[in-house]
């Protein structure tokens, strides 16, 4: 009966061709940094759905941003653990991607033929610190107003397009809830959307291509 | 790279291949171990250390020194080696050439070498950019000072507290310390004001939170109340002001229940007891006295925020508190309501306290025997002096257990 379930999804969905192209193949005998990656992707897999439970009780207003924050970590059942999750969770996050950049560089690996995938890997790190910066805003907290509030400041200085950056920023010459309110946006929407995007082409060199071996010393 | 050095790559690539394991199960398994213990750690750091607690957002408290999240800290650093009029040099130039360098790298990287041990150079400008930037975090880290600790109510019932001791410091020089107002005495500007009470039904039924929240940080100034709130040139963050409406609401609104540990009563002194500064003076003080006597008030120069500042502040310094002297010190005659003269001049030096009212008579008389007994600091103190209680007097008819002397 399993047999014949199986066979029926595998006609339509080829299981057996996915098993054979990502998952039974060999690959060359690598060590422990090269977890480095997965673990960012677990990382960021718990980012996302953290994420989404947050987003539940959240409110990107400023009247009752905090106090919203207050009731997920003081009255929503474990809802201080899935925040404390998502907070610990970003930080480990840059530190595996950082970690992770250094061994690719360390091992050349952003070399022939994976150009592509370490651009897309700086890109996707640029967009883990935007959602940092973006995250960090969300609490509506004396750190989060006031770090925002240098951060915008700092985009302004930009030479020609600063003055536009900063007010796109901001929403205006303010930081105001409307602020917050693109702040979040970015945060849940459009950030994540790039990095989606971003990691199914790095997810699918690296099938493609193989992860990289270990340099001999005469490579 | 050209077309020999690539197909050199594709056969070393292809033996190492051969040489490797199988995706599944062997590096999947390895990465199940790391990511698995990396879900611990973050759970543990999310049980034991938590999210540091921050008060809420205030547009008009700008003392708070800004702190970005900790990986952006060595950009916030570097922004220090830039002088001004280059201040786009370290936000956009340095910054935005080091993006691209670090995107492009691959195509800027002529050496088709991989092995480290012929890409040095490669190695070790990276090598000298992760210690800076480590550096620089570091350096970042050891001179932001310390993030001033703020009392943070999380429940109603601390709310209430810090609620109370905050209009104890701001508001009862005029409005009294349980909101009854009356006439206005000692206030300068304010004088022979009469204040109509603040904790009446009529009050608390017609104000909502958000109104008891702007009549504080705005005032009412044609009334003379002056505004309380840092934006308008008060003293007050926002956090402070949202207490002290909880604590009217939840003391003097009969609507609202008032949670049990929220209610601090001052110690009465039992029998033979002798008070304490820490722990019957200073609450007294804190609620009666404190809100004129603090710096920035006329109250000739005599503070009463701490025990040191009680015992030597003031232009009568060596008068105002006299051990066991209850005919000449100050402190006690003014509270038994007489004016103290200038000895020089015969005028009014200093009026009786507090201006507008008389302190309860327990309080006076904890006052007296506060003196009495050479005004204790600690509760130790106080103890070694009080008499014996009147319960270890044990009658002698009840049983006595014989405990061994140590």
């Amino acid at each position: 009966m399993a047999g014949k379930v199986f066979a029926w999804f595998d006609e339509r969905l080829g299981l057996e061709a996915f098993y054979s192209t990502v998952l039974d193949r060999k690959i060359p005998k690598v060590n422990w940094w090269f977890t480095l990656g997965s673990a960012s992707l677990f990382l960021c897999v718990i980012q996302a759905l953290t994420g989404v439970f947050l987003t539940m009780y959240y409110v990107p207003s400023p009247a009752v941003a905090y106090d919203s924050i207050q009731y997920i970590t003081k009255g929503v059942a474990f809802g201080w653990l899935v925040r404390g999750i998502h907070h610990w969770s970003a930080t480990l996050l840059v530190i595996t991607l950082f970690l992770h950049m250094l061994r690719t560089f360390f091992y050349g690996a952003y070399k022939f033929p994976r150009e592509m995938t370490w651009m897309t890997g700086v890109l996707l790190f640029l967009l883990t610190l935007g959602m940092g910066l973006t995250g960090y805003l969300l609490p509506w907290n004396q750190r989060s107003y006031w770090a925002t509030t240098v951060a915008t400041e700092i985009f302004g200085t930009v030479p020609f397009l600063g003055d536009f950056l900063f007010k796109v920023l901001r929403g205006g010459t303010d930081l105001s809830a409307l602020t917050l309110a693109r702040f979040f946006s970015a945060h849940i929407w459009i950030l994540p959307a790039g990095v989606v995007l971003l990691l199914g082409v790095h997810m699918v060199l690296i099938v493609k291509l193989g992860i990289s071996n270990i340099p001999g010393e005469d490579e | 790279m050209n077309e020999e050095q690539k197909n050199k790559y594709y056969d070393k690539y292809l033996q190492a291949k051969q040489k490797g394991v199988k995706f599944w199960p062997d590096i999947i398994y390895k990465d199940l171990i790391v990511s698995f213990a990396l879900f611990l750690l973050v759970i543990g750091l999310a049980a034991f250390v938590g999210v540091a607690q921050e008060p809420k957002a205030d547009p008009f408290d700008s003392n708070y020194v800004p702190r970005p999240e900790w990986y952006f800290l060595f950009l916030f650093e570097f922004l220090k080696f830039i002088p001004g009029q280059l201040e786009w040099v370290g936000t956009t130039l340095i910054p935005g050439i080091g993006i691209l360098i670090l995107l492009f790298l691959p195509f800027l990287d002529r050496n088709p070498y991989r092995h480290w041990k012929k890409r040095k150079i490669g190695l070790m400008v990276m090598g000298l950019i992760v210690l800076g930037i480590v550096g620089l975090t570091v350096r970042s880290v050891v001179t932001t000072p310390e993030v001033e600790e703020v009392a943070l109510a999380g429940s109603i019932a601390e709310q209430v507290i810090q609620g109370q001791d905050l209009y104890s410091i701001y508001c009862v020089e005029c409005h009294q310390p349980d909101g009854e107002g009356g006439e206005v005495v000692g206030v300068e500007g304010l004088e022979g004001v009469i204040l109509k009470p603040i904790n009446s039904q009529d009050e608390m039924w017609t104000r909502t939170d958000e109104t008891l929240f702007n009549v504080i940080d705005y005032g009412q100034q044609d009334l003379g109340m002056p505004p309380n709130g840092l934006g308008y040139g008060g003293e007050l963050p926002r956090n402070e002001i949202e207490k002290i409406v909880t604590f009217m609401r939840y003391t003097w609104d009969e609507r609202a229940e008032i949670p049990e540990e929220a209610i601090v009563g001052i110690p009465a002194l039992t029998e033979g007891e002798a008070p304490s500064y820490e722990v019957h003076i200073s609450m007294v003080v804190k609620r009666y006295c404190i809100s004129c006597h603090r710096p920035g008030k006329e109250n000739n120069e005599y503070l009463m925020g701490s025990y040191q500042e009680m015992l030597t502040t003031g232009n009568n310094a060596d008068k105002n508190i006299i051990a066991g002297d209850l005919q000449n010190s100050y402190l006690i005659l003014t509270l038994y309501r007489e004016s103290i003269l200038d000895p020089a001049t015969g005028e009014e030096m200093i009026g009786p306290m507090p201006p507008s009212k008389d302190l309860k008579a327990e309080y006076v008389e904890m006052f007296e025997r506060w003196i009495l007994e050479g005004m204790p600091e600690t509760a130790d103190e106080a103890a070694a002096l009080s008499s014996p209680a009147v319960e270890e007097v044990a009658p002698e008819s009840t049983v006595t257990e014989v405990t061994p002397e140590p």
